[in-house]
């Protein structure tokens, strides 16, 4: 795009570099998600273009500073003995597992929740996104203390759950239980934002030219929808894999990651529970990591 | 996205500076760590007749209210010198110390054995100077409570409650022997009672639901910090406590005998004959004492604070919060003098 204003310095590669008449340089400077480049580097022309990448690059990496000291610390030979160890991979099987029902369950039961906050069909809306807010800003260490008197054995939803030999403590239950409180309300509000991105005018559209509500939501508002739920959802997975609050007030058994990580820690120390940290980054990173490319290049179809 | 080959060699640019910063930090987090006992040396050496400064205390986590709570204003207001504390199992601390991890001046222990293997770097004595000892918490609202009151009350033999733990559905809380003394302790009373009271042979594994004590695959495990809330929101029948526990949080108990409830050193030997076998190796059972050092060069805070704390104020604090009374004894060589005047020894 070198014909146009390159007020930014950065050559765009794609439409997203176009500064709007009128627009003030700082505002064109601010980089806007999803746009810019195809697959090509941008040019650093200016000295404020080097200085805007030299600042990024500092916040990134100190974000990824954890991240670093984590690899930096890793013997890879403590690493092969704790990974190799009889039933030392158990806890990731359960992780997975109770990370993808917790998955199951948000997209089955929040979505829903989430289409109509977007959409205002909702009486007093500011009441229940007050409720969704305020589940967000309990700390999950609370959240596990107050689902105790929530679902444990004898409160009435676990002596309901006991007729069917279930119980919500101590188990593979309690452990969703605890994954859902914890990552539910990152989905929602993300699929909030999702669906309200979504032109209104497009479903009315569709339903005027017949489709039922059904076939609009799953025609015109799902696909629409899709890069800013499956970034949802990805956020949402983030939690669930490394949900610990709640987690180890009702669901120490059976052993997560986050868990295993715990009390390795504290039988063996730092050196025997980091190991247990990579297996989690590696197992957790593919899924989100794809829904944000997937996410990035149906954004980028969606513009044209 | 597709990278260019420029764009990959900034990506690797990038994670080798980010790998270099990491390494800095790494030896200079050790660095500091390993300067700790120097530090304190210089601290004492600048020490002024004011008592200005503060103590850093490494306590038991069975200790944490009463220091937190009682012993901390008490010690500033008498002494002038300011506290922080930390808890964490005796294990974990010991560890953490002789890691270099974290840099306390005193540290009070649950049993002497979490402070030798720190000998003779970081201290060379400790002073026993209080016990706690196991108990039965129990809820006053379940269906077993009248069964739980009676055998408290000693109206109903003791023996009774290890039949009645046995009931299919009745809910016991105990924590992960694995990563807590209270877990170990707990599975070690068992024991000790099955042989005190001529129990059947099975009465333990009956009671923790597994014939491999040491495992961590129960329903019955909880985290040390959820096991209490648990007992409290009611969803919990009985749990296992120390008596300090069950005194500083109000909870319902039933008081244990000497021969089983590790709280008395003079039984030291039957305590020892009970046995669980964890992830790191076998442990055997041992009295519930409580320790205190001083971890590298006195400061005068650390010595006013160990001072403070084996004085009759502070020992009357211990007692208020349920731990039994023991004559302060010397163990190792080399307490500084202000201790052994404290003691009169």
């Amino acid at each position: 795009m070198s014909s146009a204003p390159d007020t930014l310095g950065v050559a765009s590669g794609g439409h997203g570099g176009v500064v709007p008449p009128g627009a003030s340089t700082e505002a064109a400077a601010l980089p806007v998600a999803g746009k810019g480049s195809k697959g090509s580097l941008p040019r650093l022309k200016t000295a404020s273009a080097w200085v805007s990448v030299a600042g990024a690059l500092v916040v990134w990496v100190a974000l990824l500073g954890p991240v670093i000291a984590l690899l930096a610390h890793l013997s890879w030979r403590a690493f092969w003995s704790a990974v190799s160890a009889p039933g030392a991979l158990d806890p990731l099987l359960v992780s997975v597992e109770s990370g993808l029902v917790t998955l199951l369950v948000l997209v089955v039961v929040c979505t829903p929740l989430a289409y109509l906050l977007a959409r205002g069909r909702l009486p007093f809306p500011r009441v229940w996104e007050a409720g969704v807010l305020c589940s967000l800003l309990l700390p999950p260490l609370v959240i596990g203390l107050l689902l105790v008197f929530m679902v444990g054995p004898y409160t009435p939803v676990g002596s309901l759950i006991g007729h069917f030999h279930l119980t919500a403590t101590n188990t593979f239950l309690a452990l969703v239980i605890a994954e859902v409180y914890e990552s539910a309300p990152y989905y929602v509000l993300g699929a909030q934002a999702a669906f309200g991105s979504v032109e209104p005018r497009l479903e009315q559209q569709a339903s005027l030219l017949g489709d039922r509500p059904v076939r609009v939501f799953r025609r015109v508002t799902l696909p629409l929808a899709a890069p800013g739920l499956a970034m949802s959802l990805a956020v949402a997975w983030a939690r669930a894999m490394g949900a610990f609050g709640a987690v180890v007030i009702i669901a120490y058994h059976p052993t997560g990651i986050p868990l295993q990580i715990f009390t390795t820690l504290q039988e063996t120390g730092l050196a025997s529970a980091l190991p247990f940290a990579l297996v989690l980054l590696v197992v957790a990173l593919p899924l989100p990591l794809g829904a944000y490319v997937w996410s990035a290049r149906a954004e980028r179809r969606r513009r044209g | 996205m597709i990278l260019g080959k420029s764009a990959r060699i900034a990506a690797l640019a990038i994670a080798c500076t980010g790998l270099a910063a990491a390494g800095c930090s790494s030896s200079s987090s050790t660095a500091a760590g390993g300067s700790s006992p120097s530090s304190t040396t210089s601290a004492a050496s600048s020490a002024s007749s004011k008592p200005t400064g503060s103590v850093s205390v490494a306590y038991a986590s069975s200790l944490q209210f009463l220091n937190e709570k009682v012993v901390s204003s008490a010690f500033q207001g008498a002494e002038g010198y300011s506290f922080s504390g930390q808890g964490n199992s005796s294990g974990t601390l010991e560890a953490e110390i002789a890691g270099n991890e974290i840099t306390p001046n005193v540290f009070e222990a649950v049993g002497g054995d979490n402070i030798t293997p720190l000998e003779p770097k970081f201290t060379s004595w400790y002073v026993q100077y209080a016990g706690t000892s196991m108990v039965l918490a129990y809820n006053p609202n379940s269906k077993y409570a009248s069964q739980f009151k009676a055998i408290a009350s000693g109206s109903e033999p003791l023996s009774k409650l290890f039949s009645l733990l046995q009931t299919p559905g009745l809910k016991l809380g105990r924590t992960d022997p694995n990563t807590d003394p209270q877990g170990r302790d707990f599975i070690f009373m068992l024991e000790l009672a099955q042989a005190y009271y001529h129990l059947p042979a099975d009465t333990v594994a009956k009671i923790l639901g597994t014939s491999d004590f040491g495992s961590a695959s129960s329903s019955e495990i909880y985290a040390e910090s959820a096991l209490d809330s648990t007992l409290e929101s009611g969803q919990l029948d009985a749990a296992s406590a120390f008596v300090t526990q069950a005194v500083e949080q109000h909870l319902d108990y039933i008081p244990l005998p000497d021969p089983i409830n590790l709280g008395n050193a003079a039984l030291a030997s039957t305590y020892k004959t009970a046995s669980v076998k964890i992830k790191s190796g076998t442990k055997h059972g041992s009295p519930q004492v409580i320790d205190i050092t001083i971890i590298g060069s006195p400061t005068p805070a650390a010595l006013a604070f160990v001072k403070y704390t084996l004085s009759a104020a502070g020992l009357a604090e211990y007692k208020t919060g349920g731990f039994s009374m023991i004559t302060p004894t010397v163990f190792g060589s080399g307490v500084p003098a202000a201790i052994s005047s404290e003691l009169g020894t």
